[in-house]
């Protein structure tokens, strides 16, 4: 390496004009700095690329346990948007590009089938064998899971889980609502008794602008009245099925500008749980995450008063719970696969998973932790959520997911937002070109 | 063997244009090109088995019949017409207040530059909160406490389209009126002297006058504008996401869903090079129009 660096500074001093002098030495500085790069000592350096997180602290306090107990691996951090699109773009692009910056990355739960397919995602069958994914959540592994090879690690586990004001529901003497029916009904009797108070109470929040959350959203009133968005044998759409048609009805009629405001169609996750730790909404749809921050009298007005239950359903059918979630991945471009497998192995291990279930409140996806007595006692609701997150479902597997995704938003945005669109002609049309893209991979 | 003056002036001539006909080449045809090359092909990043076949003009012929493209299309043209037309109205009436003379002219030239200073992004960021649901400062200067009254602006398709182009005019306004001020300023001051000797009204010498002369600022201005708001993206990236309803999504927000979300990099490719097209019709017809004039003015 040495040697190499010399030359690189010798040769400066044959150019004797500066002008060519200068530019050289930039390029000389590229040459320098990757000898020195690789002169950090015998080890290895492994780049991991996350997304910037809710809580700070967390992430490095895992990489600093892994380091002092792998003293010849370093980990680099690469930081990217906190976004799940933006990230989703950035990372792509590096994989896309075969970037030496990428050994080990997150995934989020949809993508696995399209870093497979596109051949960015190293199989992982033989480090993270069958008797191990034993020990993970079914549905987490199944999301990591595409034509019978696995391709990422489940990391953390979401799903949608209902919010509900506990204190507001005795006061009128209700049980959480089983069906979605029954919440609507809840929330007006709840609202007109409230607003003789003037409060500006709502019935209901949840996230219903035209983005990947509203494809989570309206798949739980979909599945939960029995229909479904892709057949899981045919691969056809099934938007224009009537469980799927009633559900998107029902959502269009009974939640957008009645008992959700009318402004929800412009709400991601934060919007709409800021307005229920306003102590504005009476029911909120969210991923686990919300409970810290509802809890939390620093940034809630109703810490205390909340109660969680599984989602409503329709009468007659079953609940459901979007699954979404982050898995580590490995680049099949990397050239320290041992390193990165060794720090992947670490990072979803119990340990590790512990310390992002206690200081980052991330629900685990590994079943042994749902029996942790230090966890059960900072989150006693992750006792009852295992059973959510056992029935927690992923989205169509594909890899032209972010293709129907898109579809599927501008359908359901324009049915739940248009009060007198014809939706059996929207839903067809919908469907043809889901169609039609799932048939490019065919 | 020596080169006459007139051959000589042109290699010297060809040396200085080389460097920025090498930059605008690298910079801007090869990518032009590579996307016209990109359009003939079917490539999606999700599907490596399907290669990356030539499909000729499949790619064109879908995009015509694609009624999610055509109706992006028709919110850009849309967008185009609303906002160049309130920017080059406004830029006017801009122009012709900052040309007057008054005290503290100088800080109110620059200050009426400071919204086309801001980036995009952050002004788009800022135009959200001002129409948020809950807390935006436009629904409670008019409804103040009664907060049933306020109105969810993004979440309705027409005022979710409103919104963008008032974002974008109070944006650009400014630079089209910067544009527009030194057309005013080349209009000699003798000019007026003479008309009001001839007893011209302040309209006349407005409408006979300054229209006139600032003929060909105002239409540099409209060109700029109409370039740019054809290619309007970050405003709808920040502020909508296309939504609701698809009623704010337009061509370049959609051609990047395809390229950078869906993977489609050949269909996408397609719509960039699309708009390429319009652009450029757009700018030729300009050129035309303004070319003309400056000849004969010159």
């Amino acid at each position: 390496m040495n040697t190499r660096r010399d030359h690189c500074i010798i040769t400066i001093f044959h150019f004797g004009r500066p002008f060519v002098a200068m530019a050289l030495l930039l390029v000389v500085l590229a040459f320098t700095t990757g000898c020195t790069r690789k002169e950090t000592g015998e080890g290895t350096t492994i780049h991991f690329v996350t997304w910037k997180p809710n809580i700070p602290g967390v992430q490095e306090e895992i990489i600093g346990l892994f380091e002092s107990e792998h003293p010849g691996i370093t980990v680099v951090r690469e930081i990217g948007p906190h976004s799940s699109t933006s990230f989703h773009d950035l990372l792509t692009q590096k994989l896309k590009n075969r970037s030496k910056d990428v050994d080990v990355f997150l995934m989020d739960v949809i993508w696995p089938p399209e870093f497979a397919a596109a051949g960015w995602a190293l199989p992982l069958d033989e480090l993270f064998p069958l008797s191990e994914r034993e020990q993970f959540l079914e549905g987490t592994i199944l999301a990591n899971t595409y034509q019978d090879r696995i391709y990422g690690v489940p990391l953390f586990v979401d799903s949608g889980i209902l919010y509900y004001r506990k204190d507001l529901l005795e006061k009128y003497n209700f049980q959480p609502p089983e069906t979605w029916q029954a919440m609507v009904e809840q929330a007006q009797v709840i609202v007109a008794g409230e607003s003789k108070e003037g409060s500006g109470l709502y019935g209901f929040s949840g996230q219903f602008k035209q983005y990947e959350g509203l494809v989570c959203d309206m798949m739980e009133y979909i599945l939960s009245n029995g229909g479904e968005i892709l057949n899981s044998e045919t691969g056809k759409s099934g938007l224009v099925d009537e469980p799927a048609l009633e559900a998107v009805d029902f959502v269009r009629r009974h939640i957008i500008g009645a008992a959700a405001p009318r402004g929800a169609l412009t709400y991601q996750e934060p919007e709409s749980l800021d307005l229920f730790v306003q102590g504005k909404a009476v029911f909120h749809r969210n991923w686990p995450y919300a409970w810290r921050i509802s809890n939390d009298p620093g940034k809630s007005r109703i810490a205390g008063k909340v109660g969680i239950a599984k989602l409503p359903r329709f009468e007659g059918h079953a609940s459901y719970a979007t699954l979404g979630g982050w898995q580590a991945g490995i680049s099949s471009h990397s050239k320290n696969r041992e390193a990165a497998w060794a720090f992947v192995k670490f990072l979803t291990g119990e340990r590790a998973q512990k310390i992002f279930a206690l200081r980052g409140g991330r629900a685990p996806t590994r079943k042994a932790l749902y029996g942790d007595a230090e966890i059960l006692e900072s989150y006693p609701h992750f006792r009852d959520m295992k059973e959510v997150f056992l029935t927690a479902y992923p989205r169509p597997g594909t890899p032209l997911y972010p293709a129907v995704s898109n579809v599927l938003q501008r359908y359901f945005s324009k049915a739940i937002s248009s009060p007198g669109l014809d939706l059996e002609k929207e839903a067809r049309e919908a469907s043809q070109e889901i169609d039609r893209i799932i048939a490019l991979g065919q | 063997m020596r080169l006459s003056l007139a051959a000589r002036e042109k290699v010297f001539a060809a040396a200085l244009l080389t460097p920025s006909l090498l930059f605008v080449a690298v910079f801007a045809f090869y990518p032009i090109l590579y996307s016209v090359y990109l359009s003939l092909h079917r490539i999606v990043l999700g599907l490596p088995s399907l290669g990356r076949p030539f499909i000729g003009l499949d790619n064109y012929r879908q995009l015509l019949g694609d009624g999610i493209a055509l109706h992006s299309l028709l919110n850009t043209l849309v967008f185009v017409f609303t906002t160049t037309f309130f920017e080059i109205l406004l830029g006017l009436v801009i122009a012709l207040v900052i040309h007057q003379r008054f005290r503290g002219r100088g800080m109110v030239r620059a200050a009426i530059l400071v919204p086309w200073a801001i980036p995009t992004v952050v002004s788009s960021q800022m135009w959200r909160f001002l129409f948020n649901d809950k807390y935006g400062l436009l629904n409670y200067a008019l409804f103040r406490s009664d907060t049933g009254a306020y109105i969810a602006w993004l979440a309705h398709p027409a005022t979710a389209f409103g919104a963008i182009v008032v974002a974008d005019v109070w944006k650009t306004s400014s630079f089209a009126g910067l544009l527009i001020l030194a057309g005013l300023q080349l209009i000699p001051d003798e000019l007026y002297h003479a008309a009001k000797i001839d007893g011209a009204s302040p309209w006349q010498r407005f409408r006979k006058i300054t229209l006139p002369l600032i003929k060909p600022a105002v239409l540099i201005a409209l060109l700029f504008r109409t370039m740019d708001a054809f290619r309007v993206f970050d405003l709808v990236f920040v502020m909508t996401q296309g939504g609701p309803a698809d009623s704010t999504n337009v061509l370049q927000f959609y051609g990047y869903k395809k390229i950078f979300a869906e993977g489609m990099m050949g269909y996408g490719s397609t719509i960039s090079v699309f708009v390429f097209i319009i652009s450029l019709i757009i700018s030729l017809f300009y050129i035309r129009v303004m070319g003309m004039r400056l000849f004969r003015e010159g």
